[in-house]
């Protein structure tokens, strides 16, 4: 099981942090922390999502991508970690 | 549209609808949406009264598949709005552009447990590419030009817009002409080409596998020019039928659990494959990790996110297919192989021969597909009549041939053809049923009487669901387990209470009499074409087998 941590950059509508987390449960990555805020005057907000999983987390990136509302999807490879669960 | 006269919500859409020269709407009114209805009352979209809001959706995706345009339906709030979940989880899974409009429970209610109200925004999040809700009229034109677009933009697929009752009455106070176009958000790394071509330059033994992707993309031209140029073997899936010449003496057929002999061993035997619109689907690949084992791949799609998901890409080519195709038509030289595959070809070719006075129904289907009109469209619903469709039907082109591939929805048959009988109304299209499918979406035999469209349907009834059955006799120790459908109705009394001529046949000596009966009717018809329950389809490969492991027979 790895476990990674994505920043993601998002215009700031309606369900953006529901389709975020839809998405990843579907795509199966458990989520094991979140942080999340509204970009004062840029009408953007930033999530830190930090996921674990058996697959690569490319499948989940490209998926989150997909969604209409997402400017940017980032890895912090130095977060990425093998974890024992 | 000016800002002068002053519109309402109800009335924009309309207006909205009008601008992406959507003519037909299918849909069901309620208590939610009436302002909406209202506004259809003086407007020129025609409106088809479906009788189950299912029936709607699944009249928009047939709509849209076999026109190309974009599919539009309505329903109200709460159970409308549940009630076409399902049309929007197929659109989603066969990538097709349609627009759902749905009402809402006025904004001063939503979040009270209103009557008629269910949070169908966040329900739509699993089943849509995207949605929208609705809550300041002037926001709503924008709204609906960006649900057009996102239908349509990059991989095609369903968008719904819940629209409170309050939005729909409410007037614009702001100039409609003031919309802002989405941007391509999607932005597509370089086709890897030069990979590409020295792939294609090594390869001995390529496959070219077809998925639904290039109807799609408009690429049938394109791809067909692909072929003859490189004189690759191709193979198609489900959705992919049609793209390919089905005369091409280099074409296989479809590959899979239920494909081709002759497509299955070539794939396992190939060392280049070159994926075109398809996403290495589980009923394509059988085991996965023993599917075509010894081959490089290409890979085409428009979709980032399908490359690399489930089979791995030496090659990538994202974009545009009627840009990438033709930039790696090149000539090859692979004469053996080609001559070894057409071999198979002739080698594993489908027999007719069938003992007894029993309906056979691959001979039925292929007796209708030698018949039909140029240009028929056939729908079918799911399960062994509609393998046995894809098996023994010819098409030449994706949009002749629709049928629930992803999601595998019975109850698809009937209604798509509605729908594509609407956008094609000089074309004959015919809708091969089952008797368990035929069922679950038999009201909308009102429709087809309502609008005296005039829909063939060939029912194939084996009083079974008789898929489930086959695997239940070979997979379950023959433990047929709520699979008997014995009790049906009388499916000729049935049709003709809708106004809908109807025969049964139960002997092979009927069937070209019945066919040719069926065809040179006016209007609609319906075939019921008695068959044994104990016949399968053939050949299968057993769940989680290679795709050369395949049963023939018991």
């Amino acid at each position: 099981m790895n476990q990674y941590q994505l920043t993601i950059t998002a215009d700031d509508k309606q369900v953006v942090l529901e389709r975020i987390l839809q998405v990843t449960r579907y795509r199966g990555f458990l989520i094991n922390g979140m942080n999340a805020k509204v970009n004062t005057g840029t009408n953007t907000g930033t999530i830190e999502l930090m996921v674990k999983s058996e697959r690569s987390i490319e499948l989940l990136v490209d998926q989150i991508n997909k969604l209409i509302d997402i400017k940017e999807v980032k890895v912090d490879n130095s977060a990425t970690q093998q974890c024992s669960a | 549209m000016t800002s002068e006269k002053k519109q309402t919500g109800g009335s924009v859409l309309f207006n909205v609808l009008q601008q992406h020269g959507v003519e037909h709407v299918f849909g069901y009114p309620g208590g939610a949406i009436m302002p909406i209805y209202d506004a259809l009352y003086d407007s020129e979209v025609q409106h088809f009264l479906c009788r189950h809001e299912q029936g709607a959706a699944f009249s928009a995706v047939g709509y849209a598949r076999a026109s190309g345009k974009v599919g539009v339906c309505l329903a109200t709030s709460g159970p409308g709005a549940t009630n076409l979940i399902t049309g929007l989880a197929d659109a989603l899974a066969d990538s097709i552009p349609v627009v759902a409009i749905t009402g809402q429970v006025a904004t001063s209610a939503m979040g009270s447990d209103a009557f008629q109200e269910i949070d169908i925004f966040g329900l739509s999040l699993a089943c849509t590419k995207h949605s929208f809700q609705v809550t300041d009229v002037n926001e709503l034109p924008k709204v609906l030009h960006q649900a057009f677009a996102i239908a349509l933009e990059g991989r095609q697929g369903p968008v719904l817009v819940d629209i409170p009752k309050d939005v729909q009455l409410a007037e614009v106070t702001k100039s409609l002409e003031d919309f802002s176009q989405l941007k391509n958000k999607v932005k597509l790394p370089p086709a890897n080409v030069g990979s590409a071509i020295a792939l294609l330059s090594k390869a001995k033994q390529p496959i070219l596998y077809v998925g639904g992707g290039v109807g799609m993309a408009n690429a049938i031209d394109e791809l067909r020019e692909f072929a003859t140029i490189t004189q690759i073997p191709s193979v198609s899936t489900l959705k992919g039928l049609g793209a390919v010449d089905p005369e091409d003496e280099n074409y296989l057929g479809m590959l899979g659990m239920h494909g081709t002999k002759a497509s299955n061993i070539a794939v396992q035997e190939c060392d280049l494959l070159i994926a075109v619109g398809a996403r290495f689907d589980d009923r394509v690949t059988g085991k996965l990790n023993e599917f075509a084992p010894n081959a490089k791949v290409i890979h085409f799609d428009i979709d980032t996110a399908e490359i690399n998901k489930r089979r791995v890409a030496d090659a990538a080519i994202l974009g545009d297919l009627k840009i990438n195709l033709p930039a790696l038509a090149i000539p090859l030289s692979i004469e053996a192989w080609q001559q070894k595959c057409r071999q198979m070809k002739v080698d594993f070719a489908w027999q007719y021969d069938h003992p007894g006075e029993n309906i056979f129904a691959p001979a039925v289907l292929k007796e209708i597909s030698d018949k039909m009109p140029k240009n028929s469209c056939v729908t079918t619903d799911v399960g062994q009549h509609q393998m046995w469709s894809a098996q023994h039907m010819l098409f030449n082109d994706p949009s002749n041939f629709l049928t629930s591939g992803g999601m595998g929805t019975m109850g698809f048959g009937i209604p798509a053809a509605v729908g594509a009988q609407v956008s094609r109304p000089t074309d004959c299209i015919i809708a091969v049923s089952g008797d368990g499918s035929f069922m679950m979406n038999v009201q909308e035999l009102s429709t087809i009487k309502r609008f005296q469209l005039p829909v063939k349907i060939v029912l194939i009834d084996n009083a079974k669901l008789g898929m489930v059955r086959q695997w239940q006799d070979l997979f379950f120790d023959g433990r047929l387990s709520e699979t008997d459908l014995s009790d049906n109705p009388d499916f000729v009394m049935l049709a003709t209470a809708f106004d809908i001529k109807a025969q049964q046949i139960t002997k092979k000596s009927e069937v070209t009499a019945a066919i040719e009966e069926m065809l040179d009717h006016d209007g609609p018809y319906l075939l019921q074409v008695k068959i044994d329950a104990k016949d399968n389809v053939w050949p299968l490969v057993p769940p989680n087998t290679a795709n050369d492991k395949m049963m023939e027979s018991i």
